[in-house]
């Protein structure tokens, strides 16, 4: 099965959100669950990016590349990259994966490749 | 007695090509001259790492104490084929690195002592010794361990060094990891710099004298607290000793 | 609302200190009481970040206000991120405005090097957006190395850029006895000479070591009070003019123009507005470089630059010791150290003596009013604070 990152539309306006939020930021609309889960897409295109030498604890890798994609459809994310030489504005695709491991528990994120 | 006792006792040094001085600039500006100390400049290091031995921050205390013993084995000829250079800012000792030829083929680093700290003179020490085992002592190895988390920061992440568990070292028989010669020539443009010659003023002042340095590390303002900080984060035990400390001066 | 005075100034050294969390704070806040003369207070804020996950002490405020002896007065601790110094200040102000206390201590305090430099990297972190960045291994390095990178391909600044910063603020530090780096630097050395890059290597592309604050542990503190009190103590009056402070978007990826900094510009401009000031009008101020590219961006946020010109500023030496407006005299996170709770109260401990005019070889000339910019997350809580000397 292919794993997914959702952002999450307000039933009332349709506004999209990444990452979830209990109150939509457009209309304020705050009932309970009000938002519908959408799968993000998984291409677009490198808005800036970094490659991280220091890095927190518990990774044992030396370097980790990280950028901010904007969407196919508008929105934006950050994710881990596995490119190269990475470049402002080329086209990147994504991957569910496991970006971080604590102790037991594995942590899934999207990490992009050059499209 | 016919015997020279001393004959036995003393290890026969393996030729070994000397290491040819090298400099760079630092982040101050300052030019560092790397270069061989050889058994009759040793006592001029020993005096400045003798009061590291009390500095317990950042494992200076055990480097400083295995430092100055393999110094005074080299010193007393009781330490075979090892080599030491030190890093001068204006003749003042900035660092001390060393290490030692296995066999022709393999190389051991020993140890790598900053006595200025915040301008990565030490892991310009360290590069200057890998180059020296790799590309002047023609080895195909080197093997490394750290003492501090410093250390293994610098060595076994920058440098992504091979495991070699299998290997205890000889520094506390502890699991070696090694530098390859593939490995070096990985991270040599990236960590190992340096200019040859050294001009000739530069190094006439660091070979005149080693000066002292100007700001080495010193202790930390209460004994034991580096160390116990990690087990007392409270400081209870910390401030105990203190007043026993404190009592004890009244009393006496 | 009642108009609030910097009675008193506290600090200590910024560096490694092995003492306990508690200890520092109490060390700055007494040589703040000391300063004002004053031996008791009617409520304390302790800005602090990592007590509870570096230190393993929580209640902190409670530890100090024991340690000071200044039961039974009000204590709270206040967590805001690197913002929390600037919060409590914040909370301060407001408690002696209000009339409610007329003698507040707001101590910041620091204590990161208790563990090894990636566990304090993963501990400030955490205050990144926990599912859509924290997951992903990001740091604040590497936030502020991909908004460098924006601001680089947009504006026109570059490594030469972030150098200049990182000299004029770590050799500014030369001249602060309390700073944490005392170490000169030289672009020839970090950026110019066939050795730079291995001097200087990347933290995290396009930053580079000397473009990043160090970890630090210290503390800071000030005694804030009332214009009676003030006058009865008889100091300098120092008055804190203005206040502002603005969030923004938690994940740094959503916000419309990633080169804005919202929170900064917000807080700046209700800072000036209260204190019915202009950019202009300032003669001294601390801005929050934890990443040379942040003094440059705020910079332009808060109002001093038009946007995308604060390079061309920085080239032209405007916002060194002696320019137009000079910019962390003391150092700023850059050379002062960065213990994170500390920071906030760090930055009005150094407006605070420049306005006094005990600045020595870093004083401004005539320094009458000063401001403060505390950043904390990457950009999204933001206090900015004005001072005015009141002669």
């Amino acid at each position: 099965m292919a794993r997914e990152i959702y952002a999450y539309k307000c039933r009332l306006c349709g506004t999209m959100h990444y990452p979830f939020r209990m109150v939509c930021k457009e209309c304020k609309a705050n009932d309970f669950f009000e938002f519908d889960p959408v799968p993000l897409p998984k291409s677009g295109t490198l808005l800036t990016h970094t490659t991280v030498y220091n890095l927190p604890a518990q990774y044992e890798v030396a370097t980790l590349g990280l950028g901010v994609v904007e969407l196919e459809n508008g929105m934006r994310m950050l994710g881990q990259l596995n490119i190269e030489q990475p470049k402002i504005g080329m086209a990147v695709t994504g991957t569910v994966e496991v970006v971080r491991k604590e102790t037991y528990d594995d942590f899934y994120g999207m990490v992009f490749t050059a499209a | 007695m016919s015997v020279d006792l001393e004959k036995i006792l003393r290890p026969v040094d393996s030729p070994m090509k000397p290491y040819e001085p090298k400099y760079m600039m630092l982040a101050s500006g300052e030019a560092v001259v790397v270069r061989q100390v050889f058994r009759d400049e040793i006592p001029d290091l020993l005096k400045h790492v003798e009061p590291l031995l009390h500095v317990e921050r950042d494992y200076y205390d055990v480097v400083a104490a295995r430092v100055y013993a393999e110094l005074l084995g080299y010193y007393q000829h009781r330490f075979q084929d090892q080599y030491v250079l030190a890093l001068q800012v204006n003749g003042e000792l900035a660092a001390i690195v060393n290490g030692r030829q296995v066999t022709p083929k393999l190389g051991l680093s020993l140890h790598t002592l900053a006595l200025r700290r915040g301008l990565r003179i030490g892991a310009h020490g360290f590069a200057a010794k890998m180059q020296y085992h790799i590309d002047d002592l023609g080895h195909d190895e080197v093997l490394v361990v750290a003492e501090s988390p410093i250390g293994f920061r610098r060595w076994m992440i920058e440098y992504k060094l091979e495991k070699r568990f299998d290997v205890p070292h000889e520094l506390g028989g502890v699991p070696s990891w090694a530098l390859t010669r593939e490995l070096f020539d990985r991270v040599r443009s990236k960590l190992v710099v340096g200019r040859r010659p050294v001009p000739a003023d530069i190094l006439e002042k660091a070979m005149e004298k080693i000066l002292p340095p100007s700001d080495p590390p010193t202790p930390p303002a209460d004994p034991l607290a580096a160390t116990r900080a990690m087990y007392d984060a409270t400081a209870t035990a910390l401030v105990q000793q203190r007043w026993e400390m404190e009592k004890g001066a009244q009393d006496a | 609302m009642r108009d609030v005075y910097v009675a008193g100034i506290g600090i200590t050294t910024f560096t490694r200190l092995e003492f306990p969390l508690s200890e520092i704070a109490a060390y700055a806040s007494m040589m703040a009481l000391k300063d004002a003369g004053v031996t008791e207070v009617d409520q304390l804020y302790v800005a602090n970040m990592g007590a509870a996950r570096v230190n393993h002490q929580t209640a902190l405020a409670s530890a100090v206000a024991d340690s000071l002896s200044l039961l039974p007065a009000g204590a709270a601790a206040i967590e805001n991120g690197p913002a929390s110094g600037a919060a409590a200040i914040k909370a301060g102000f407001q408690a002696v405005a209000s009339g409610m206390d007329d003698v507040v201590l707001v101590t910041g305090v620091e204590r990161m090097r208790e563990v090894n430099n990636l566990e304090a990297t993963d501990f400030v972190a955490t205050l990144t957006h926990p599912l859509t960045e924290y997951i992903y291994g990001v740091t604040l390095p590497a936030h502020a190395a991909m908004f460098a990178r924006l601001y680089m391909e947009k504006y026109g600044v570059t490594e030469r850029h972030l150098a200049m910063v990182g000299v004029k603020n770590q050799n500014a530090a030369l001249n602060n006895e309390w700073a944490h780096l005392q170490q000169e630097i030289t672009i020839e050395g970090i950026l110019d000479s066939p050795e730079a890059m291995t001097n200087n290597p990347f933290v995290a592309e396009p930053l580079r070591f000397f473009d990043a604050c160090p970890v630090s542990d210290g503390g800071a503190a000030l005694i804030l009070v009332s214009k009676e009190k003030a006058q009865e103590l008889g100091g300098p009056m120092i008055r804190i003019s203005g206040v502002g402070q603005a969030t923004d978007t938690h994940a740094v990826f959503e916000r419309e123009e990633p080169t804005d900094l919202l929170a900064v510009r917000k807080a700046a401009k209700d800072a000036f507005d209260m204190a019915g000031l202009t950019p202009d009008d300032v003669d001294v101020a601390e801005l929050h470089d934890a990443f040379t590219i942040l003094e440059i961006a705020e910079s332009e946020e808060v109002g001093f630059f038009p946007k995308g010109e604060g390079h061309i500023a920085l080239e032209k030496g405007e916002t060194a010791l002696g320019g137009r407006i000079p910019i962390n005299v003391g150092g700023g996170l850059k050379g002062r150290g960065h213990p994170v709770g500390a920071t906030g109260v760090a930055q009005a401990w150094e407006i605070v003596t420049q306005l006094r005019g005990d600045g020595g070889k870093r004083q401004v000339d005539g320094a009458k009013v000063g401001f403060t910019c505390n950043f904390g997350g990457f950009g999204n809580n933001v206090v900015c604070l004005t001072f005015v000397r009141e002669d």
